[in-house]
């Protein structure tokens, strides 16, 4: 399990965060929503050790996450951030494989995973080419697929948790859709999504567990009926919203 | 460009290197005949060939050779620590900072320390010491309790290198003809001064070099994905940074320190290189140390035969046959990327 125990973040005097308690299970989908500035980024730098708390702390699967040996901890805990700063003209084989620095499982079974993790993204046929002349899209999904690579299978250090920053932000509809379908058949194998996104009902369509980030704080948190309230959305994007219920699934819809 | 395989580029760049070492063995203002080179290392036999070989060229070759693989390694190793294929050694303060050590020695009296204690020259010393501690400043200003700041530290470096520049400009303003006259030779990027004393200093910190840093190739190729991916990988990322930049100032710190200022051979090799087998560190470290060395060594063979028996400085040459190949490089990599 990962778990925020009464995390507090302030820089320069200015409270980030206060007070959040949060835990992530294994086997289930948890999304970060919020409007801009709520503090989604940061609250995910502290749950994956990028930066620490000023008060509080987060464990993960029974020890501080601090605790952790960098190298078990990539094995089982995989983090995709928004943006890449990649500009060296690696193929998208050499990305993907780079998920698999943590592992000593050797090249055969490495070159599997990679393959696998290539085609669960729609990317196989980026193979070859090389990333600084992919569009957009096509660099989130190798991006992707390197961090799905990081945690293919099982290990003996613990659960493992995939945790996503915007993973659809560069998405035509399909790629969302088939994102959203490999969360799932993630948290299906017993890993912990926790993934920050900007769609309230991708989320709704999606996640077991709905966190409503408002300034710092966690406003709202439980299933997507729970968190999803015309009230809600008023109070935290002041915005006018009614709440459907999508025809097929039966999660909650916002229609603004 | 097509990519080529890896081991097919090191072995055709281990062929180039042979090739260049016996060129460089052979030519210069004397000339000798390939046979000569059997009996190199019999001490009875004492002609004359024999003598230059074993005192001048066979020192002056592998001088080169080490120099070129130093730097060449070094700045595929800067390059991928600040994710950008521009970067180059001297972006660290080290080469500002060892010709402020270089001209201090010179200014102060040079000449009566030559030949002093361990038989290398005082300037040498000079410009080890400052090129270290230059590049020790940069890394201090760059780092906070957060970590080291590549960004923060290219900025310091080129702070740092306009004032090392101002200082060098001072002592030479200062300083008689003859001293500054050497100066500016040192400056140019020499190898003449090589003998065995030298190439026995840089091998030392070379060969050792030259098997740490490739076994940090996987840990790089994590840094170009970005610090916090890196980070996310199991790469100790604070703890490389400053292996790296320590590894790095030492190595091009030695090579500048007995050579001079060789310009040029850290940033197009290691770019060169990665055109073409790609950009895997675990490959283009090794890759860029062998064309490095390859490539200074026939540098050093043309500075030394072009206007035998008069010898331009390498450093010049590096930089007269350097950038118009980079240029060359940089307007075919646009080309391709508008056509």
């Amino acid at each position: 399990m990962l778990e925020a125990r009464q995390l507090s973040l302030s820089i320069s005097e200015f409270a980030l965060l206060q007070n959040i308690d949060l835990q992530i299970n294994p086997g289930k989908v948890t999304a970060i929503l919020g409007p801009n500035g709520a503090g989604k980024t940061s609250l995910l730098r502290l749950l994956t050790g990028e930066s620490l708390p000023s008060s509080g702390e987060v464990i993960f699967n029974g020890a501080p996450l601090s605790q952790w040996q960098p190298k078990q901890r990539a094995k089982i805990l995989s983090v995709l951030p928004q943006g890449s700063q990649l500009n060296f003209p690696f193929t998208a084989r050499e990305v993907v494989m780079m998920g698999r620095i943590p592992h000593a499982t050797g090249l055969i079974k490495d070159t599997e995973i990679v393959d696998a993790a290539l085609n669960a993204v729609g990317g196989s046929y980026l193979d070859k080419r090389f990333y600084t002349q992919m569009s957009g899209g096509e660099k989130q999904r190798v991006q992707l697929a390197r961090v799905l690579a990081q945690i293919w299978e099982a290990d003996v250090s613990g659960d493992r948790f995939l945790i996503l920053d915007e993973p659809t932000s560069a998405f035509d509809l399909a790629h969302q859709q088939l994102t959203l379908k490999i969360v799932r058949d993630f948290a299906c194998q017993g890993v912990g999504v926790l993934m920050v996104i900007h769609d309230l009902n991708l989320a709704a369509g999606c996640a077991d567990q709905l966190v409503m980030l408002n300034c710092g704080q966690i406003a709202a948190q439980g299933t997507p009926e729970a968190v999803l309230t015309t009230e809600m959305i008023q109070n935290v994007f002041n915005v006018e919203a009614s709440i459907g219920v999508h025809p097929k699934t039966g999660a909650p819809l916002v229609i603004v | 460009m097509r990519r080529q395989s890896p081991s097919t580029f090191i072995f055709i760049a281990s062929l180039i290197f042979v090739l260049a070492l016996f060129l460089g063995l052979l030519s210069g203002a004397v000339d000798i005949h390939p046979s000569k080179l059997l009996g190199l290392f019999s001490l009875s036999n004492m002609d004359m060939d024999h003598r230059i070989l074993q005192t001048i060229r066979l020192p002056r070759v592998l001088l080169a050779a080490l120099a070129g693989a130093c730097l060449a390694s070094c700045g595929a190793v800067m390059q991928g620590l600040f994710r950008n294929p521009l970067a180059d050694p001297s972006l660290i303060g080290v080469s500002s900072g060892a010709s402020v050590g270089a001209s201090c020695v010179i200014f102060f009296g040079g000449a009566s320390l030559v030949g002093s204690g361990v038989g290398l020259p005082a300037i040498t010393i000079g410009a080890f010491i400052g090129g270290l501690m230059a590049t020790s400043v940069v890394y201090r200003l760059a780092t906070s309790v957060a970590g080291t700041s590549v960004s923060t530290m290219l900025l310091a470096g080129i702070a740092i290198t306009a004032l090392a520049g101002a200082t060098t400009s001072l002592f030479s303003f200062f300083a008689d003809n003859e001293m500054l006259r050497r100066i500016s030779l040192w400056q140019m990027g020499n190898l003449d001064g090589a003998d065995w004393p030298r190439v026995a200093t840089l091998a030392l910190v070379v060969v050792p070099l030259m098997l740490v840093l490739p076994r940090e190739g996987q840990a790089l190729n994590g840094m170009l994905l970005g610090e916090s991916e890196a980070r996310h990988l199991g790469v100790a990322v604070e703890r490389l940074k400053r292996r790296l930049i320590l590894l790095t100032a030492l190595g091009v710190g030695v090579a500048v320190a007995v050579s001079g200022v060789v310009a040029f051979v850290g940033l197009i090799v290691p770019h060169l290189v990665r055109l073409l087998i790609g950009p895997d560190h675990r490959y283009l470290i090794p890759g860029s140390a062998i064309l490095g060395a390859a490539l200074l060594l026939l540098a050093d063979t043309a500075a030394r035969t072009l206007m035998s028996p008069a010898e331009l400085p390498t450093g010049v040459l590096t930089a007269l046959l350097g950038a118009p190949f980079f240029i060359g490089l940089l307007l075919q990599q646009r080309q391709k990327r508008v056509g």
